[in-house]
């Protein structure tokens, strides 16, 4: 070993203190928490949607947000693994996610523009999408504060899921408030965030995560 | 020979607590496996730098090992993604005879060192990036130099490089 090696070493190991290992759980309870405040906001802000504690909601409401909670889930559990890197990890689990949420814009598209359909531009679907965003804005900051103190790799990656994990789990929050249950406009417009972070995480975010 | 998988991880668990002995000789070993990692895939001068600075990255995440796990895809995954750094830097050097890669020879765990290795990562481009990577920035060649050897027009060389790196930045934890 040369000498500037052994003398980087030897400095190295001068200032050894302790380290807490990034522990995944830390990780998932980070970003728990920030959805679950993010909920209770648009609780208290919007106010729960009529029928959200007894039921009565449209199927479309349950499929949407449900699709949506899970991509979430999943995008959230890669990106805190994302912060311990290890030759061998895929990391390829949201993209079966995200390929399901892709069918909820095509049902919509379809179903407005049918005869009796709605159309998709309306004005309730631009505010509900930017409820979504703003929902979404706490969930990315936790997920981006547990990938800066890690060490990701493939920050593209990391950013891309950052983005689509809180748009989704964003959306969700605001589904819990907004009143409008066809699908004509939970498939664009709840899916619409989802969109824009990963956008927004593949080419903004992912170069503040260079290390 | 470096130290085994068992060894490394005990180590680290060690040194992530704080022992200052058995980090210094976790980095040791460290250094001899990068030396041997990365000896075929970078030009020799170039070679002492990346490996302290891949030593420095792994003291400033340290914590980002996770002991229930194995340490060295986590050393490996470090060591890639400063080795794709290392190629985006634009270099030329003297062409030098580079030395025969060892690590996984040596190393006495074999199967994990496959899966690791710098190779699996070059086998996932395809041969006229791996070809215009490995000539101009592994070897030192100019663009017009590695175009004459490959057929490629300067242009393309260009171009594969580019996007070969690219596509290594997207791979580094690919195993195989």
């Amino acid at each position: 070993m040369d000498d500037a090696t052994r003398a980087l070493i030897d400095r190295i190991t001068t200032d050894t203190a302790p380290v807490r290992p990034l522990r995944k759980g830390r990780g998932l309870a980070l970003a728990g928490l920030a959805f679950m405040v993010t909920l209770v906001a648009v609780l208290f802000v919007l106010g729960a949607r009529h029928g959200l504690m007894t039921g009565q909601f449209s199927v479309y409401f349950l499929v949407v947000n449900g699709l949506l909670l899970v991509l979430g889930l999943s995008c959230v559990t890669t990106v805190v693994a994302m912060a311990s890197p290890q030759v061998g990890a895929g990391h390829e689990g949201p993209k079966w996610a995200i390929a399901m949420v892709g069918v909820l814009p095509a049902a919509a598209v379809l179903s407005a523009t049918a005869p009796d359909g709605v159309g998709l531009m309306h004005v309730e679907g631009v505010h509900c999408m930017y409820l979504g965003l703003a929902a979404s804005v706490l969930i990315a900051a936790a997920l981006f504060v547990w990938l800066r103190r890690g060490a990701p790799v493939s920050q593209r990656l990391a950013g891309f899921y950052l983005g689509v994990g809180a748009g989704a789990l964003g959306s969700v929050a605001n589904g819990m408030a907004c009143p409008n249950d066809t699908i004509a406009h939970l498939g664009i417009w709840h899916v619409a965030p989802v969109v824009i972070g990963a956008l927004v995480g593949r080419y903004g975010i992912a170069r503040w995560l260079r290390w | 020979m470096t130290g085994d998988e068992a060894t490394m991880a005990r180590l680290m668990r060690a040194a992530q607590a704080g022992d200052r002995q058995a980090y210094a000789v976790l980095l040791d070993q460290a250094a001899k496996w990068l030396r041997r990692y990365f000896r075929k895939r970078i030009a020799l001068e170039k070679l002492d730098d990346l490996v302290q600075e891949v030593l420095l990255s792994v003291h400033a995440k340290r914590s980002t090992y996770d002991p229930a796990r194995p340490f060295y895809p986590w050393l490996a995954a470090i060591a890639r993604y400063r080795w794709v750094d290392q190629l985006r830097v634009e270099y030329r050097t003297q062409t030098q005879e580079l030395l025969e890669d060892t690590a996984s020879e040596e190393s006495g765990e074999e199967p994990v060192m496959a899966r690791v290795s710098l190779e699996r990562l070059f086998d996932h481009l395809p041969p006229a990036q791996a070809e215009a990577i490995e000539l101009v920035k592994i070897e030192g060649c100019s663009v017009a130099e590695a175009s004459e050897r490959t057929g490629q027009s300067p242009s393309l060389v260009k171009v594969n490089i580019h996007r070969g790196i690219r596509k290594l930045a997207a791979i580094i934890e690919k195993a195989s």
